[in-house]
């Protein structure tokens, strides 16, 4: 499965990311990035991401990582 | 017996439902969005779970709630991060020292220029005083939304009115508000800067500064946030930009607690009852020819009354009743203009009760009062 990396610009982001996409029913996780003191959102769907950008959420598109 | 009317400064007791959330705290969290251990996950999950319950409390977003150590602390990371790069800037003549001073420090810089205006009993005519100082290069406005003196609610609607028409940021100061009045960022405030340990029924050691984002507060100080340590550059993004250093968990799961318990009060429920004490502690007062209540019929309060027993010193008449187990604050509060504006030359003595007041203590107290002599002193 595919998986799409976001870096957030803060924790307090990842939570609000996170809450966003898991009241949506759709699957991520808050990594903790591994390197530069930091935290990712992981998700499996590429469209998530716009759920993101419309509700105004700060984010950097990582990598995509088969897994 | 010790009976607190001194809740203005910090309510006293705190809500069972705080006590134990603190407890709890203190035996779960550790440091709040650094590293990715359980330990660190569970307490910054604890720390947004509280923002959002501040956020939607206030009607902002949790990434707008800015946790700080008291309502002083965050008027000057307002004051000062919003008058960064100079600038004119208005306070009311009711402002607490937390404001005042460093409004007062940065004019003396030379940093900025500022004005003071008139409060009076009367809205439209404080509303006028604002307006009336208005410059083409005003950039904020910091006004209290009511005195932590006499307790009056200034007029804050209209001058948010006022600073959204000429572009200007309004900076409210709820420290006395929140929790008895219905505080909502949609009232126009730009940026809400209030105490934790009030009516919010937090810990002393918290506070709260809250931006609708519309006005970017230049960091006042800068360090550890969590986030980006690489860098030697502070983050911008609320909250994080405004949070340097570990917050205070534990203060911020009790100020969670004490919303949630006033929420569950309800706030208007909270005014009438404290309200009503008060109104009946006037009403005895008044039975004194020799008392003097700082109370205007033209006015709104929140449930603070500010009296004087004529003939003697505010702090004289606190220490009697001190002695009788009752709390409460004389002198000048903190708040050298409101007092120069009452024109208070020895301050006053101010009662304010909490959800946990009751009549009867109030009327005992108001009893003692009057019984004081100060042919006997």
């Amino acid at each position: 499965m595919t998986e799409y990396t976001a870096e957030m610009p803060s924790y307090t982001y990842a939570m609000k990311a996170e809450k966003l996409l898991k009241a949506r029913g759709i699957r991520c996780e808050i990594k903790r990035r591994e390197e530069g003191c930091g935290y990712n959102i992981c998700l499996y769907n590429k469209t998530s991401f716009e759920i993101l950008r419309k509700n105004g959420i700060p984010f950097k598109l990582k990598e995509m990582e088969e897994s | 017996m010790i009976i607190n009317f001194d809740n203005s400064a910090t309510t006293f007791p705190k809500p069972l439902s705080v006590k134990k959330a603190v407890i709890s705290a203190m035996e779960k969290y550790g440091s709040s969005g650094r590293g990715g251990h359980y330990i660190a996950s569970e307490t910054s999950k604890a720390v947004f779970s509280a923002r959002e319950t501040v956020a939607d409390f206030f009607d902002a977003k949790p990434e707008n709630v800015v946790f700080t150590l008291n309502c002083t602390h965050a008027l000057n990371f307002a004051i000062q991060g919003i008058m960064k790069n100079g600038g004119h800037m208005i306070i009311s003549g009711m402002e607490h020292n937390s404001s005042a001073r460093p409004a007062t420090k940065l004019a003396s810089d030379k940093k900025i220029s500022l004005s003071i205006a008139q409060v009076y009993p009367e809205d439209a005519r404080t509303i006028e005083s604002f307006r009336n100082l208005i410059r083409s290069d005003t950039k904020a406005i910091v006004c209290t939304i009511a005195s932590n003196v006499t307790g009056q609610i200034l007029p804050y609607h209209e001058i948010a009115e006022l600073c959204r028409k000429n572009n200007i940021c309004f900076i409210a100061d709820g420290a006395q508000a929140c929790g008895t009045l219905d505080i909502k960022m949609s009232d126009g405030i730009n940026i809400l800067c209030t105490a934790g340990h009030k009516g919010l029924y937090g810990i002393t050691g918290t506070g709260l500064l809250i931006s609708d984002e519309k006005y970017k507060i230049n960091p006042i100080i800068q360090g550890g946030t969590g986030n980006l340590s690489q860098s030697l550059t502070q983050p911008d993004l609320l909250p994080e930009s405004l949070e340097s250093g570990t917050v205070g968990v534990i203060g911020i799961i009790s100020v969670k607690a004490g919303i949630e318990f006033v929420r569950s009060m309800g706030i208007n429920r909270i005014f009438r009852h404290e309200e009503k004490i008060c109104q009946k502690f006037i009403s005895e007062l008044k039975k004194n020819k020799d008392v003097t209540i700082y109370r205007s019929p033209s006015a709104e309060y929140v449930p603070i009354v500010s009296f004087n027993v004529d003939g003697i010193k505010s702090e004289t008449v606190a220490q009697i009743l001190a002695k009788k187990g009752y709390c409460l604050r004389a002198g000048f509060h903190c708040s050298a203009l409101a007092h120069s504006q009452l024109g208070t030359s020895s301050g006053t003595v101010r009662f304010s009760p909490s959800i946990f007041s009751c009549e009867a203590d109030a009327i005992r107290l108001a009893n003692e009062i009057n019984r004081i002599d100060k042919n006997k002193l």
